[in-house]
């Protein structure tokens, strides 16, 4: 293995819901429902703000933590409903860079399997993305469809 | 220290370094000897990567040792273990708010089941 490799980590999360994909997926875009459950059981309440639409932002302050008050913001990269999910994450737990999360929703049986890839960028992506958002989409691309 | 750290292994030549110590350690002039470039070079960038830590430099008599570090690289890894544990719970969060969602549903809708029938 490179020494290298170690910079592009890929974090993935399952989870079965007994609950169809397309009352799932809607609870990941709207804003009222994320507030109830995108926060840490330790933080008193989060305020969120959703631009659902490819390109739109979103911004999630959970307040009151164990972590002080963590905000965490981003952009639709993909929205495919009620299959697909993917935008930027960033955060202070990040760096403030920006790291992708894509979600999957299966159906299963009359519920979901839910797969939750989280990965950071390749270092020489990384240093690309500082030149701006258009060029984070066209790399985004190439990642995800790389696969 | 992170900044430093993804800067460091941004250059392919630097990358080309690291592979080449993780494979055990070498002197400068060796090191160079594997490199296109003069060893002047070659020792600039082997400096960027000792500031970011992911080189370390032992000096004997005249001769350099170097020696691969890969605890920064783990360092720039430890989002993914503190979102590890934020997707897990957070999804278990999520679970627990549609099935009581549905529940409410159910009950509010005279015990239709809302799964029945699709």
């Amino acid at each position: 293995m490179k020494a290298t490799d170690q910079a592009t980590p890929v974090l993935v999360v399952r989870r079965q819901i007994a609950v169809p994909r397309e009352r799932v997926f809607e609870a990941w875009l709207d804003s009222e429902s994320l507030a109830h459950w995108m926060r840490p059981g330790d933080s008193t309440h989060a305020i969120v703000t959703v631009d659902p639409r490819v390109g739109g932002g979103f911004r999630i302050v959970m307040e009151g933590s164990s972590h002080g008050c963590v905000e965490h913001t981003g952009e639709y990269l993909a929205i495919e409903p009620p299959s697909r999910l993917s935008f930027t994450w960033i955060s202070k737990f990040t760096d403030q860079r920006p790291t992708v999360v894509t979600i999957e929703f299966h159906e299963r049986g009359g519920g979901t399997e839910l797969v939750l890839t989280h990965r950071g960028l390749p270092p020489t992506e990384v240093e690309g993305h500082r030149k701006g958002w258009s060029d984070i989409l066209r790399l985004l691309e190439a990642v995800l469809s790389g696969e | 220290m992170l900044n430093q750290v993804y800067g460091a292994i941004a250059d392919p030549t630097r990358r080309e370094i690291l592979a080449i110590l993780a494979e055990g350690e070498t002197n400068v002039g060796s090191l160079a000897e594997r490199f296109p470039i003069s060893l002047n070079g070659v020792s600039k960038h082997v400096k960027v990567l000792e500031r970011a830590g992911l080189v370390e430099r032992t000096v004997l008599g005249r001769e350099h040792r170097l020696r691969f570090n890969p605890e920064p690289l783990q360092e720039a890894t430890m989002w993914l273990e503190h979102y590890r544990t934020f997707w897990e719970h957070r999804l278990g969060a999520l679970e627990e708010f549609l099935l009581r969602k549905e529940r409410r549903a159910a009950s509010e809708h005279g015990h239709q089941s809302e799964e029945s029938g699709r």
